[in-house]
């Protein structure tokens, strides 16, 4: 225990002092506050210059080229779709003109409505995909605009348009507990919870392969016993990202609450006002540390099985393919919703997906107390017996050099 | 009170790295293992230390069976190897932590050994930034640092420069003077003939020679003498029958079949006036004795 407790508390030492830590901690670190501090100072510069534009400018000229004659009479429900443009009946009546127009100047548009086989036809030309207006909201306002002429013939008064036309209020309500928000942070710590496990777990593999192809392993190994040895490297390193990772989240949620605006958005999702209670926080938390602890004792013995640091990859494949189908599997039954009901259960019990598919559920609270209970305990048990084999196989391996080890070479060697 | 090594045996597969190795140390003072590169040192030291368990036989210090839970000792691999991004001090206190020291203890033994090696002004710096030499001492002080009574040296010599092995001698010479059992697996015979009072020599894992060098020596005579002289008598040499062994830049080392040979090749050097500068009857190298072995083993 003592042994242990020395390996890890200098593995800690060593991890934490490394330029790779401190230069991967202050680079993530600049992305988050860049990604919370881009919105306010958008923001706040956007404004502004909205503020103004709606008082003195616009931002373009949408050009309305009516072949049928009853749209161009009502420019005023297009110039409401579109406050930041000034509608204009095109005088330029040559098509092509218009769209070379439109190319040059690429805040322009242009609707164009012909009359085919007696029915209007509506196109909208921007200058790109990237630029211009809706082609299905304008539309949505020249049916508005034939409706109310259709009502009018047939001698409906303009109140009693004005009230067919007028959209039903809606509100949408979840009888379940997950949200956009709570899907959102699903999908962000499911990542995280992926890339953090991986990273980590291949520190392990690193470090261990290091100390075995620059010989220091020989001079560790008579000192102290392989298991006690892996042990402490396994758990240093663990807090070592552990302390990395749980900084990271900090500084992104102090920075989330103080710089990301109160009603900034993200595809029409509310990004703001997120909150996670402490019991998902501890449960989070937990399920990193074991999920690391699995993929860490595995890639020890990666680590261990090679001679040359070339060779790590290669070693490594078999235990990224693991984890990359682990996190497919808890991708595809929590955050895609795909499959059965058994493979959803599996993904949250089997050990080398439920790190990756927990989580999720855990945020959108899809999951019951019993299911993690469960899947906790199969982790755990999982960890323990992969913690004594690979503590064997590690023994074996970390003093062999010159070919890879095959497992009939284990069992004969002592 | 020592070490004794019973019937060793360890294999790789079909291939047999030691064949049943015998050997005793008694006294403190310094063992030789020696054999060619392959000839079975590193694998010996490793089963002897429990790194590899042996097929057969055993290890005993002070009759009882070696592990690194109940023996505290020292091993400087022949691998070379050091935490490179780690300062020297903070790796060597590791060590010696790892060894069971208290932490200011592990501190005070390494500065002490540092001092002995010369290698105090390195203490915080990094180890890839200091030469083979002085990573290799780095080592040396890890293997020892916990002042253990029995002490494994797998090639302590190999790369280092003439300064630095001296600086070395002389640490091994103080180990012994403290009563320190080491185990001294080397290719470099002369280093042996400088320390070992006791030794064993192995080809491609069989025993060749064991025993004391004294008695190993004493076993092939004085067959050998070494001459040095002003003028070439070499044609003297012939005359007498002596048979040149090695010619070197300032001397001829000679076969002789008895010393009466060498004592008539003496006079008729005289007789022609030619007066020898140096005239040493002695026993052979044991770089010759093992050439000499291996080659009839083979």
């Amino acid at each position: 225990m003592k042994q242990m407790l020395i390996v890890f508390v200098y593995t800690l030492k060593e991890g934490i002092r490394k330029k790779a830590f401190w230069i991967s901690t202050i680079i993530i670190m600049a992305a988050v506050l860049l990604l919370c501090a881009v919105p306010r100072v958008f923001t706040a510069f956007t404004g502004e210059k909205s503020t103004e534009k709606a008082d003195h400018e616009k931002k373009g000229t949408c050009y309305l080229l009516d072949e049928v004659g009853i749209f161009q009479q009502n420019l005023e429900m297009f110039q409401e779709l579109y406050p930041e443009l000034d509608f204009q009946i095109a005088e330029n009546e040559n098509l092509e003109t218009l769209k070379q127009e439109i190319k040059e100047k690429e805040d322009d548009s242009l609707i164009y409505i012909e009359k085919t086989d007696g029915q209007p036809v509506v196109h909208v030309v921007n200058a790109n995909f990237m630029k211009g207006i809706s082609a299905k909201n304008t539309a949505a306002v020249c049916d508005q605009i034939m409706q109310s002429q259709s009502l009018r013939e047939l001698g409906v008064g303009e109140q009693q348009i004005k009230v067919i036309q007028t959209p039903l209020s809606y509100t949408e309500e979840y009888a379940g507990e997950m949200d956009i928000t709570g899907y959102i942070l699903g999908v962000f710590m499911t990542i995280v919870m992926f890339f953090a496990v991986y990273y980590y777990g291949n520190g392990v593999a690193m470090s261990v392969a290091a100390e075995k192809t620059s010989r220091v392993m020989e001079t560790l190994i008579v000192s102290a016993k392989p298991s006690r040895i892996l042990a402490g490297k396994c758990l240093g390193m663990g807090v070592v990202g552990l302390l990395q990772l749980g900084g990271l989240l900090v500084f992104g949620g102090l920075c989330y609450k103080y710089l990301l605006p109160n009603d900034v958005q993200l595809g029409g999702i509310q990004l703001s006002g997120i909150s996670v209670s402490a019991g998902t926080v501890i449960l989070l938390l937990v399920y990193f540390i074991l999920g690391y602890a699995l993929y860490a004792v595995l890639n020890s013995v990666c680590g261990a099985a090679v001679s040359r640091i070339e060779d790590l990859n290669a070693a490594l494949l078999p235990v990224s393919i693991v984890a990359i189908l682990g996190f497919y599997l808890g991708y595809f039954t929590s955050i895609a919703g795909g499959g059965s009901s058994t493979l959803t259960a599996l993904a949250l019990y089997l050990p080398i997906s439920s790190p990756f598919a927990v989580p999720f559920k855990l945020l959108t609270g899809e999951i019951e107390p019993v299911q993690i209970g469960v899947s906790l305990a199969v982790l755990a048990v999982t960890i323990v017996v992969a913690a004594v084999i690979a503590s064997k196989i590690y023994s074996i391996s970390v003093m062999h050099y010159g070919k890879p080890l095959k497992l009939k070479d284990m069992k004969k060697m002592k | 009170m020592g070490l004794t090594v019973e019937n060793l045996t360890k294999r790789f597969g079909e291939k047999t790295a030691i064949h049943h190795l015998n050997f005793v140390m008694e006294e403190p003072g310094v063992f030789g293992l020696l054999g060619t590169n392959g000839a079975g040192k590193t694998t010996t030291i490793r089963s002897i230390l429990g790194i590899m368990q042996p097929d057969e036989g055993k290890a005993l210090w002070n009759g009882k069976k070696i592990t690194r839970d109940t023996l505290a000792f020292g091993y400087l691999p022949e691998e070379r190897g050091i935490y490179m991004k780690a300062k020297v001090l903070e790796q060597l206190i590791y060590f010696g932590m790892l060894r069971g020291m208290k932490k200011a203890e592990a501190k005070q033994s390494a500065q002490e050994l540092m001092e002995q090696l010369q290698v105090t002004e390195y203490q915080n710096m990094q180890a890839e930034k200091l030469s083979k030499g002085n990573q290799q001492k780095i080592q040396l002080i890890a293997a020892i640092i916990h002042r253990p009574q029995l002490i494994f040296l797998d090639e302590p010599f190999s790369g280092l420069d003439p300064v630095n092995a001296v600086v070395l001698r002389n640490l091994v010479k103080k180990l012994v003077k403290e009563g320190k059992y080491i185990i001294l697996s080397t290719h470099q015979m002369e280093t042996v003939e400088e320390y070992c009072k006791n030794l064993v020599i192995l080809d491609r894992g069989k025993t060749l020679l064991s025993g004391t060098l004294k008695d190993i020596k004493r076993a092939y005579g004085r067959s050998n003498l070494i001459v040095s002289a002003e003028k070439d008598v070499r044609d003297i040499a012939r005359q007498e029958g002596l048979e040149v062994f090695e010619e070197r830049a300032a001397e001829t080392e000679y076969k002789i079949q008895s010393e009466e040979m060498a004592c008539r090749f003496l006079k008729h050097m005289l007789a022609e006036e030619i007066y020898p500068l140096k005239f040493q009857i002695m026993e052979p190298s044991l770089q010759e004795i093992f050439v000499k072995k291996a080659g009839e083993s083979r």
